[in-house]
């Protein structure tokens, strides 16, 4: 087999392949001319590195202002500051249910904090600490501490009625062998 | 194995056995294609008309490996005019034969994807001619081997190239497209002569 024909058909001529080629080369490509519409145009080639440096330059400068914006924003005071308030003259168990709320307060939110909103605080704060300075004792007036005093005495009068009777019946059910308490007698005097 | 070489000169891409890396990126006019491209670019439609001319017989040659006879000159038609359309997207315009061949090839692809058994059946009633009918037992024969050796068999049998005009507009490299003659040619000799003695 002749290859230098086959490569580059020079050399001597192979007839099978010459053969093949006859057959063949009735099925070779006929020139026909190209039908190019007169509307098509080829695309230029467009460069994209303006474009795409414009939107570099904008994605970088999105991301500068949403980092800014995140810095700035996390300075504010947060929403889960929590202070207690605490009145100064509080009883001393209430005292310790609000240390006990603020102990839990400082470890972690609470979901329903023991303390009362002041009307002044902003609506970010929940609860404060501050103490409150008012006094707690109630003023009363001359004649409201009057009253008081009338109602005072009435409530003892009621009490020593209420003592004598049932040291009677006591008396009754014992026989009134027992013998009489001078204390308690002289107690009941006035 | 010579398949794989095949294949791995087809994805390089190189005109003269050079690598894809070695090419510049800025197109050089270092060949015929290369002008005709630069002229086509410039809006000259008549370049396009002698790149047609000169390529026609290789888009040709790949579909007849590939799709029936008579879909192939529609199909390089049609592969010219999306050539012409996307030709801003060819970068080297030296590897304009590489660059359209690929396209025939992917358009043969397409073609069998779609409607594979209508045209086996009008390939069948077309053929009337005894030449054309002897040729096209030839080419069945040819289409039959593995794809390394068809497409560079009816190239060189059919539309009459060499393998230096093969390997110089395909981008194979002249070793492969020699050892593909070669085994192809082989192959082809053992089904033609056991085809006769049966």
């Amino acid at each position: 087999m002749n290859d230098d024909y086959l490569w580059d058909k020079s050399g001597e001529p192979d007839p099978e392949i010459q053969q093949l080629e006859q057959i063949l080369g009735t099925l070779r490509y006929q020139p026909r001319p190209l039908e190019l519409p007169d509307d098509l145009i080829v695309q230029r080639r467009r460069n994209y590195f303006p474009l795409m440096a414009i939107a570099a330059t904008f994605v970088i400068a999105l991301l500068a202002a949403g980092l800014w914006w995140r810095t700035t924003s996390q300075k504010k005071p947060a929403l889960h500051e929590v202070k207690v308030d605490q009145p100064a003259s509080a009883p001393t168990i209430d005292k310790q249910v609000d240390n006990k709320t603020l102990a839990t307060d400082n470890h972690g939110p609470s979901p329903v904090p023991s303390v009362h909103r002041h009307k002044h605080q902003s609506p970010n704060v929940l609860a404060s600490n501050t103490r409150r300075r008012s006094n707690s004792t109630p003023t009363l007036s001359p004649a409201q501490e009057k009253e008081a005093e009338d109602a005072k005495a009435q409530l003892l009068m009621a009490l020593r009625l209420a003592s004598e009777k049932l040291n009677l019946v006591q008396r009754k059910t014992q026989g009134g062998t027992a013998p009489p308490n001078q204390i308690r007698n002289q107690h009941k005097i006035g | 194995m010579y398949e794989l070489e095949a294949t791995a000169d087809l994805l390089l891409m190189s005109p003269q056995g050079k690598t894809a890396a070695a090419t510049a990126p800025e197109p050089r006019e270092t060949s015929v294609e290369a002008v005709l491209v630069r002229t086509v670019l410039e809006g000259n439609r008549e370049g396009f008309g002698q790149l047609y001319d000169l390529f026609a017989p290789l888009v040709h040659g790949i579909l007849l490996a590939r799709v029936p006879r008579a879909e192939v000159d529609d199909l390089v038609q049609d592969i010219f005019l999306h050539a012409f359309k996307k030709l801003n997207t060819l970068r080297d315009w030296n590897a304009f034969g590489p660059w359209i061949a690929m396209i025939a090839r992917n358009r043969a692809m397409d073609f069998h994807r779609r409607s594979r058994e209508t045209v086996e059946v009008t390939e069948d009633l077309r053929s009337s001619d005894t030449s054309i009918n002897k040729a096209t037992e030839i080419l069945e024969l040819i289409r039959g081997l593995p794809a390394a050796y068809h497409e560079t068999l009816v190239l060189r049998l059919v539309e009459g190239m060499t393998g230096p005009e093969i390997a110089a507009q395909t981008g194979l490299t002249p070793a492969s497209v020699r050892v593909n003659l070669h085994r192809g040619m082989k192959l082809l000799r053992e089904k033609l002569s056991f085809k006769e003695n049966a």
